[in-house]
């Protein structure tokens, strides 16, 4: 199988996905990240990696109840798979080992 | 509660390109992030906001997602598709052939097209101070000939002392230089003599321009008069393979100067508006002196090189403020003794200026390699019109061939394609053959880019610095060209119902219901081209054809090498005298200017009334050599003195003037106050001394060498069977006289044809195309011809049986093509007539008449060629024994 390559904006939707559980749909990850992370991103941009995801099979969706609060509208819930779940701790992983080859700063004490 | 509501317009929008499956979700995401906004913002600020981030989804990931998802079946289908389009390529070589003849050669000609641009656009643009030099120029208003429309005008001949003006009085001015061109000299080095264009320039011209300086110190450059700067060219042509630095020459220009060479200069490109050979320094410009002084006088392009972020507007103040202090109280004397009354608050005199990479196109101002955008355009129109002709043949035969794949549609919907998959297939299709016509067009392009530099006047090469864009320009019209050309066919086949078309009692007769006036379009572009073409011809010829009011066949211009003094008339009458013994030499006639090379035009006031005439020095001969009618009066003669004050006038300056008795009047264009002018003693027909643009203008001829001019140029009329020989024999004549001046000469024929030298290339550039847009259009019908005959071939078969005769058959498979193809003349016979009078025709004051029988004569041409284009298939298919085509019925 072709490896699978997540983008830096992509882990981090993913994540946060990960992270919301019930509640990960558009605009409560938009929230999420600029809460956690201090970072303010597009709507839009966020609901194209979702699908984007999805196309990669990292989270799958459905309809969530509706409510009053948006209009009637229900929420396009994202729930991250097992193999999303792979991924990220593949991912995790991997930066743990990278982080360890780079030399770390030492106090020399004569 | 209604105001809190999203606007309606951006959830329609949303609904209309966003996939179903995806809208509610997102819908709902955009309403709580609007309600989260009304808490912090007013309800117009959230609204906007609404929008703004409903217009961000508008993005391809959203609006075609789930539209392509056979995506992944097509990648590997591809092998399969690639294989049966090269099946049916070589099924149907000639359709083929015809497809990918048509696209390359419309594809070629976009390509040449987009060279032409790029080379139009590349002006200048190699200067790395590009953005800070300007071209200064002078708006003017204009005293003399009351316009009422544009009563200004603008030229970039300027004061020869404002360079200094500028360079003292502005601080935004870095460099300046001034910059004439291509005045003649005679050039001098041991035994080589030839005449040479010299350009003057200012010593800040090495500096401000990136021509690169092979040999000399930019620096010390110009800072002795006598020091020249030849391009490797020149030096080549003097010194051969010497060390041209330090070599001494002698010019002659009003005088001789002796020149050492200080420098060597890279030769301008040919995209360079500044063009030049040998450059000296302004100095050395005739009547330099005088005209440092004369702020009255306009005649030198000047360049200047701005600091960088200067003020514009603070620039256009200083310029007034410099007009006024150098040239505030001529301005107010001519504003008193202008001609027409001069409106409050008008500025007599504007500095403007022209950033020099815009310089090119900017064509409202004279510049000798200026160049007409226009020009970009209607190549550019032709390169499409060429396209859409090769387009509309590959739909056109796509949509007649398509019986023949109806069957392989049927078998793969069955097996399970679907209608995205189809449409993928047959547009890859168009996509391949487009881009082998691609690979043809290229092998086009490299073949005719000499002929079409030629016709263009260009330079252009291909070479490794533009090839690159070139690819890319040529690979995004084929890709353009493939989805153009094989949308629709592709859309068509794609449709067939499998069970219709497998059942088997499918007509091969398609309903081309779409073909035909795609046939009709196709031959209106060609028709239009056509007359257009037949047009020009007609009006060029007419204009090779004319009767000038003069003969200039066999009349040899020849300069006198002397400049502008008494010596060059004592040159005409000495070299008259030498030539007298060749007896094919008939006259020898001196006079100031020859055709086409510039001209002088005076103005002058009578009774009040402001008048303007064109005005040649000439000597006795000069009738007798051209020719030219005298209507009344008499010619110069050279034994009454008096006439060196009197003038030979033609009928438009009798008409102009109000003339009755034109032999008792007198002319005066001196304005003397004291006498009565210049006595008329002969009128002379009026023959065009310029070209047929402009109509006869008034003209006097006269023998004033003071006051006039001197003759500078030799009209030598000759009557001979072998010309080379006698210009042989005249050149021997001139060696033994005048050994250290060059010969040049000149036809007076070939000179006055150069003036329609734009409208000549135009029209080969205009036949050229014409030509290939028939053959397309041609090709297109010839392959139309084919199938439709094939389609009918059992109609036909029982027709014939049933008694038909050959010359009915042929009526009846031709007469649908002549309908089209009348229809399409007429069609494009009131556009090209438009066209042609409003575009080209309107340039020339003298018109050939376009008459019913031009259009009628080119619609029977291309009826001509569209019947013996399609006749060979209904010859053939009418001679076919219907046994051969009714036995398996």
């Amino acid at each position: 199988m072709q490896k699978e390559y997540l983008g830096e904006f992509e882990e981090l939707v993913l994540t946060m996905v990960g992270i919301l559980q019930e509640e990960a749909y558009g605009n409560a990850i938009v929230s999420e990240i600029k809460e956690r992370v201090g970072r303010v991103v597009n709507l839009s941009a966020v609901h194209v990696t979702l699908y984007r995801l999805e196309d990669k099979g990292y989270v799958k969706s459905g309809m969530g109840g509706a409510t009053n609060a948006r209009g009637g509208r229900r929420k396009r819930i994202f729930t991250v798979t097992n193999a999303g779940l792979a991924m990220l701790r593949a991912r995790k992983e991997q930066q743990m080992q990278l982080w360890k080859l780079v030399p770390q700063l030492k106090m020399v004490g004569y | 509660m209604k105001e809190k509501e999203p606007p309606r317009l951006a959830v329609k929008f949303l609904h209309w390109f966003c996939p179903p499956e995806l809208a509610e979700g997102i819908e709902g995401d955009l309403v709580e992030q609007f309600e989260g906004d009304l808490q912090q913002m007013n309800e117009r600020a959230a609204k906007r906001k609404f929008f703004w981030n409903t217009l961000n989804f508008f993005r391809p990931a959203i609006i075609l997602r789930n539209r392509f998802r056979f995506q992944l079946i097509e990648n590997f289908m591809i092998g399969n598709y690639f294989k049966v389009a090269l099946r049916n390529m070589k099924k149907r070589k000639l359709y083929s052939f015809i497809n990918a003849f048509g696209l390359s050669v419309g594809i070629a000609f976009c390509v040449l097209i987009y060279l032409f641009i790029q080379d139009e656009r590349s002006f200048d643009q190699f200067h790395g101070n590009k953005n800070l030099i300007y071209r200064m120029e002078a708006r003017t208003f204009d005293t003399w000939k009351p316009k009422a429309e544009e009563p200004f005008s603008q030229h970039a001949w300027l004061q020869t002392a404002l360079v200094n003006a500028l360079k003292d009085d502005l601080a935004e001015v870095e460099y300046a230089s001034r910059f004439n061109s291509n005045g003649d000299a005679v050039f001098k080095f041991d035994d080589k003599v030839f005449t040479e264009q010299i350009s003057y320039v200012d010593p800040d011209f090495f500096k401000m321009f990136s021509f690169r300086l092979l040999k000399g110190n930019v620096n010390a450059l110009f800072k002795k008069r006598s020091d020249m700067v030849i391009t490797p060219a020149v030096a080549k042509k003097y010194f051969g393979d010497e060390d041209p630095v330090g070599k001494i020459v002698t010019v002659d220009v009003e005088g001789v100067k002796t020149f050492s060479i200080a420098g060597v200069i890279e030769a301008p490109p040919t995209n360079s508006s500044l063009d030049f050979r040998i450059l000296v320094s302004q100095e050395n410009r005739p009547y330099y002196e005088n005209n440092l002084k004369q702020w009255g006088n306009f005649n030198t392009p000047t360049f200047v090189q701005l600091v960088p972020h200067t003020d514009f507007g603070k620039l256009n103040a200083n310029l007034d403020k410099l007009i006024t202090k150098y040239m505030g109280e001529k301005l107010e004397k001519w504003k008193k003794e202008s001609a027409i009354p001069v409106p409050p608050g008008v500025k007599m005199l504007e500095y403007k200026y022209t950033q020099l990479p815009e310089m090119h196109l900017k064509k409202e101002i004279t510049w000798h390699k200026v160049s007409d955008p226009k020009y970009s355009y209607i190549l550019g129109s032709i390169a499409i019109l060429i396209l859409i002709i090769a387009c509309i043949n590959y739909v056109s035969l796509a949509l007649t061939t398509s019986a023949s794949r109806k069957t392989e549609v049927g078998i793969r919907k069955v097996v399970g394609a679907h209608r995205n998959q189809l449409i993928y297939q047959f547009g890859f299709e168009s996509l391949l053959l487009a881009a082998l016509a691609m690979v043809a067009a290229f092998g086009l392009v490299a073949l005719f880019l000499p002929s079409f530099n030629e016709f263009t006047g260009k330079g252009i090469e291909l070479h490794v610095k533009n090839l690159g864009p070139v690819m890319a320009a040529s690979a995004a019209i084929t890709l353009f060209v493939g989805i153009v050309a094989g949308s629709y066919p592709s859309l068509f086949l794609s449709n067939f119902r499998p069970a219709a078309v497998l059942k088997g009692n499918f007509t091969s007769k398609f309903q081309a219901g779409f073909v035909r006036p795609l046939v009709v379009v196709q031959f209106f572009l060609s028709a239009s081209l056509i007359i257009s073409s037949v047009i020009m011809y007609r009006q060029m010829n007419f204009i090779a054809t004319k009767n000038l009011g003069y003969n200039q066949n066999q009349v040899l211009v020849v300069p006198t090498q002397r400049g502008w003094n008494k010596e060059s008339n004592k040159a005409v009458a000495q070299f008259r005298n030498a030539l007298m013994q060749e007896p094919e030499v008939q006259t020898v006639a001196g006079t100031s200017t020859s055709f086409n090379r510039g001209y002088s035009r005076y103005g002058y006031k009578i009774d009040g009334e402001q008048r303007s005439a064109y005005v040649y020095a000439v000597d006795p001969y000069y009738l007798q050599a051209l020719e030219i009618q005298l209507t009344q009066g008499r010619n110069f003669s050279e034994q009454i003195p008096a006439d060196s004050n009197a003038v030979i006038v033609n009928e438009a300056l009798v008409k102009d003037m109000k003339w009755t008795d034109p032999l008792n009047a007198y002319l005066n264009w001196k304005e003397d106050t004291v006498g009565m002018g210049a006595r008329v003693i002969g009128v002379v027909k009026d023959y065009n001394f310029t070209s047929l643009e402009s109509n006869v203008e008034p003209l006097f001829l006269s023998m004033d060498k003071k006051d006039i001019g001197y003759l500078t140029n030799m009209m030598i009329k000759i009557n001979s069977q072998d010309i080379p020989n006698l210009i042989e024999k005249i050149r021997g004549h001139w060696k033994q006289l005048y050994p250290d001046l060059p010969f040049d000469y000149t036809f007076l024929d070939e000179d006055v044809a150069k003036q329609y030298h734009a409208y000549e290339k135009w029209m080969s550039i205009m036949g050229l195309s014409t030509g290939f847009a028939i053959m397309i259009s041609c090709l297109g019908l010839f392959g139309l011809a084919g199938i439709n005959s094939v389609n009918r071939t059992k109609e036909i078969g029982i027709r014939k049986v049933m008694g038909a005769g050959l010359r009915s058959i042929f009526v009846l498979l031709n007469k649908q093509f002549v309908w089209l193809a009348l229809i399409a003349f007429s069609l494009a016979t009131p556009l090209s007539w438009y066209l042609m009078n409003n575009w080209w025709l309107k340039d020339f004051k003298y018109q050939v008449t376009i008459g019913w029988e031009l259009f009628v004569g080119s619609m029977l041409c291309g009826l001509v060629v569209a019947l013996l284009t399609v006749s060979y298939h209904a010859i053939k298919t009418a001679l076919v024994n219907p046994a051969d085509t009714l036995k398996y019925e």
